[in-house]
């Protein structure tokens, strides 16, 4: 009797004693799996972050890329515009935007902007994000704010050139991508000024600078 | 069984890791955020230093930040007692704003855009405002009519206000500023 009551338990603890360890290996397993896997999330996510500004169509520089390339800046589209160009995201409805896109490729360019009553800014936007100088009309010369965008290596060309001895008094803004935005924002004050605002924010000059 | 393990890595992540990376830059990321009472700014979003995070999110969508010294634009999403800005209340903007060229306050849905409303009132400049003898600022928003400088608010709904600087010291120097050179929200009643 007693050999028969013993066998049944004596059968039932040798699978458990056999998935003991199996258990947990297989849990060891997952918990090294599910740490690699987060692991490469944090690597995925880090590559992500950092690859969205270089590989994004849809910024601001890529949008506005025709914007700007006759010589003087023209105002951002607005909603529904025939030409097909996204509308700014939160911009403000009391201030005319203008924008000059740049491509250094050619030369450096030369921005000139005329200053009036209404509070003007004008903005360097590197394609791929961050803005690169900023400069409002308060630093304006007899009325004129003027500075020239260049790459390093046109701004060491710039430099040799330069007469020797003599302080050049122009303005050079290095741009470490060759192209971007110009941004021209003018504060209108009241509803009647818009007319003002337009003509400071699209007489912004930008060519080629000589 | 290896292969499911390598399956298994990938699949966390890649997952995740994209998962994580589109929820971070979905809105506005909070590295880089600076709260002065009820008011939220980035203010180094519109510099040569801004963080990834900020860097991504702009270029999600067509975005032009302030530059660092042009200006600063500040967004309150709740009152100061930390209550959400919801249609249904009336709001008092009071007290004083930072020396700046000019301001603009405006009324906007939570992507920044002006709703669309029967009456086209969704902001007022400093040049607009009626003031107290004081000179302070007074703004009521609400969604019906309301006596002096009145900013009208959708029926129901979040909101945000969003007041921004042209030309200001204080875009430098965000996280230092009080919470009195900022206007106060405060609610004061809801229907």
């Amino acid at each position: 009797m007693s050999a028969l009551s013993h066998h049944p338990t004596e059968k039932r603890s040798a699978p458990f004693a056999g998935w003991r360890p199996r258990l947990r290996a297989g849990f060891a397993r997952f918990a090294i799996t599910t740490l690699a896997g987060l692991i490469l999330a944090g690597i995925v996510h880090i590559v992500t972050i950092l690859a969205i500004p270089a590989l994004s169509l849809r910024d601001a520089a890529h949008a506005y890329r025709e914007l700007g390339i006759e010589g003087h800046a023209e105002p951002i589209p607005s909603p529904g515009n025939a030409r097909g160009l996204p509308a700014l995201r939160e911009a403000d409805p009391n201030v005319v935007t203008a924008i000059c896109s740049y491509d250094l490729s050619a030369g450096p360019m030369r921005v000139v902007a005329r200053t009036g009553t209404l509070p003007l800014g004008l903005t360097l936007h590197r394609q791929g994000g961050g803005v690169l100088y900023a400069i409002t009309d308060r630093a304006a010369i007899r009325g004129t704010l003027e500075f020239l965008v260049m790459t390093e290596t046109q701004r060491d060309e710039r430099i040799a050139a330069d007469e020797e001895g003599e302080t050049s008094r122009e303005l050079r803004i290095v741009s470490d991508t060759e192209q971007g935005l110009i941004v021209a924002r003018v504060l209108m004050r009241l509803p009647s000024d818009r007319a003002d605002a337009e003509g400071l924010a699209t007489g912004v000059a930008c060519g080629l600078a000589n | 069984m290896r292969i499911l393990d390598l399956a298994y890595i990938l699949a966390l992540g890649a997952g995740l890791g994209l998962g994580s990376a589109h929820w971070a830059v979905a809105g506005r990321p909070a590295i880089g955020r600076v709260e002065v009472g009820a008011w939220t700014a980035w203010p180094r979003s519109g510099s040569r230093e801004v963080d990834p995070y900020m860097r991504a999110y702009l270029a999600r969508g067509v975005h032009l930040p302030f530059g660092s010294g042009e200006g600063l634009e500040l967004i309150a999403e709740r009152d100061d007692a930390g209550q959400a800005l919801d249609g249904r209340c009336r709001y008092r903007l009071s007290g004083a704003t930072p020396p700046t060229r000019g301001w603009t306050i405006g009324i906007t849905d939570g992507d920044g855009l002006p709703f669309r409303l029967p009456l086209e009132r969704t902001g007022f400049t400093d040049s607009e405002i009626v003031r107290p003898e004081d000179g302070g600022l007074a703004i009521i928003a609400a969604a019906t009519p309301e006596a002096g400088n009145w900013l009208p608010l959708p029926a129901s709904g979040r909101f945000q206000f969003r007041l921004r600087l042209y030309d200001t010291p204080i875009s430098s120097q965000t996280g230092e500023t009080r919470v009195a050179n900022l206007p106060r929200v405060t609610r004061l009643d809801c229907r």
